[in-house]
């Protein structure tokens, strides 16, 4: 394969990964399954939403300390220099792979520590709509956050992953929002230099 | 979602012979199907087992929640509920693996507990199921004057073909409402890698992850009008045939279906 341009080749591994190598599943079916697993937790806390947003995310955790494990072995991509290759790895691969779209890279901090990822399809969202009450609490799909969180975690990036809108609660767009706290150190073990 | 073309995935390649007429639906529903938005079945698979720490993380808060409820006062400070409102960094709970193992090692009225949890996730995942596969397109499902045996039938075939890209590999019965239904190669436990001669503590420990299916049995049911007090479902391990190839997981799964109908 030429490398044209690092980006370029970044959403040619994406796309051939997930058209080539990815068992699949239907989308529908991954909505719903999601659907009643948060429908049962709003039951479980009786619609106390920020416990629902706190598990979603923890639980989001757990899966993304293990994803990354899959992401890993199915792209063989070695480690980014920077929080921008960071963001065009995670949009043009991992979402492409695991979710099948890819979301725009958008409102850069001066410093390049802090960016937005911008979903304009979600698949854990679709056909969602939220009652009135949950309107205002409820980040449906904090579940990324947490996955996001855990997979940059293994990846020894310490960041802060949170979303600051949902087309769900009405705002024009559905932006996660990624901040890098800082790189965690390679630990060498003891008596080796 | 991007969609495929039509055509994509379809195995243009194979030999154009002349399809039957039987055949001809089936092809057009597999070109329907292929067609759908998809996800990465990876995702899917650790979403629907993660379900089970989960369903314990949630037992223990609430645990806690009723414990400490005649403590807590107006003690959090404006600032405190603030900063929880900002919501970016939520108290993480254990790792999956120890809340796994905290089940196992619950009493059983909380084992139970989350047991039902799993089972009520899972009923409405079957419940929607249905209706998924009622808009399906599929030549083979007529639900007008669907009898017991054909809705079995239809767990076996397509709502595990859709869940789990397998079908039940074997169903029995005594044509009087008691139904086996016997997975040999259960896919949400495959990856858990255990050899043939696992003890009996690791199977109780991977067995709270048969409920979910226990859940969308009594789900796809009820949708198809049978209620779930009628209907009792367990899952259990049986020893897989001698001549299926040894596979991670040494056991395979038995769901025991009994429906009462008036």
């Amino acid at each position: 394969m030429s490398m044209s341009t690092p980006s370029k080749s970044l959403k040619v591994i994406g796309d051939d990964t997930w058209k080539n190598k990815t068992e699949k599943v239907n989308a529908e079916l991954f909505t719903l399954t999601y659907g009643a697993i948060v429908s049962q937790l709003c039951a479980d806390y009786d619609r106390d939403f920020q416990k629902v947003n706190n598990q979603l995310y923890s639980m989001g955790y757990n899966i993304g300390v293990r994803l990354i494990e899959d992401f890993l072995a199915r792209t063989a991509l070695p480690r980014c220099e920077n929080m921008v290759k960071t963001s065009e790895m995670i949009s043009k691969c991992a979402f492409k792979i695991f979710l099948n779209m890819s979301p725009q890279v958008a409102n850069w901090s001066p410093e390049k520590d802090t960016f937005s990822l911008i979903l304009d399809e979600n698949p854990l969202s679709d056909f969602v709509e939220l009652p009135m009450d949950a309107m205002k609490q409820l980040w449906y799909s904090n579940v990324l956050s947490g996955v996001l969180k855990g997979s940059l975690e293994m990846v020894q990036l310490d960041c802060d992953v949170w979303f600051v809108s949902d087309v769900l609660k009405g705002d024009p767009q559905t932006e996660l929002r990624i901040k890098l706290n800082k790189v965690l150190k390679d630990e060498i073990p003891i008596g080796e230099d | 979602m991007e969609k495929p073309s039509a055509t994509g995935g379809n195995p243009s390649s194979a030999p154009k012979q002349e399809l039957t007429e039987q055949q001809k639906p089936q092809h057009q529903l597999q070109i329907f199907q292929n067609s759908l938005p998809k996800v990465s079945q990876i995702v899917y698979m650790m979403l629907l087992n993660e379900v089970v720490p989960l369903s314990v993380a949630v037992e223990e808060k609430r645990d806690d929640f009723s414990s400490k409820l005649e403590e807590e006062s107006d003690e959090v400070t404006q600032t405190e509920e603030q900063l929880q409102r900002l919501h970016i960094n939520p108290p993480l709970d254990s790792p999956s693996h120890q809340l796994c193992r905290n089940l196992y090692e619950a009493d059983e009225e909380k084992h139970n507990r989350v047991l039902d949890r799993l089972r009520s996730i899972g009923f409405q995942i079957g419940n929607k199921v249905t209706q998924l596969l009622v808009f399906s397109n599929n030549p083979n499902l007529q639900f007008k004057d669907m009898d017991l045996l054909s809705v079995m039938k239809f767990i076996c075939r397509d709502v595990w073909k859709q869940m789990f890209n397998k079908q039940v590999d074997n169903l029995k019965t005594n044509h009087r409402g008691i139904f086996y239904l016997f997975d040999y190669e259960y896919p949400p436990i495959q990856s858990f890698g255990l050899d043939s001669e696992s003890s009996e503590k690791e199977l109780q420990m991977v067995k709270p992850f048969l409920e979910v299916a226990v859940g969308v049995i009594k789900g796809v049911l009820a949708s198809l009008g049978y209620n779930s007090e009628d209907v009792i479902c367990l899952a259990s391990y049986v020893d897989r045939p001698e001549e299926k190839p040894k596979t991670s997981f040494g056991k395979g799964v038995s769901f025991h279906v009994q429906v009462t109908v008036q």
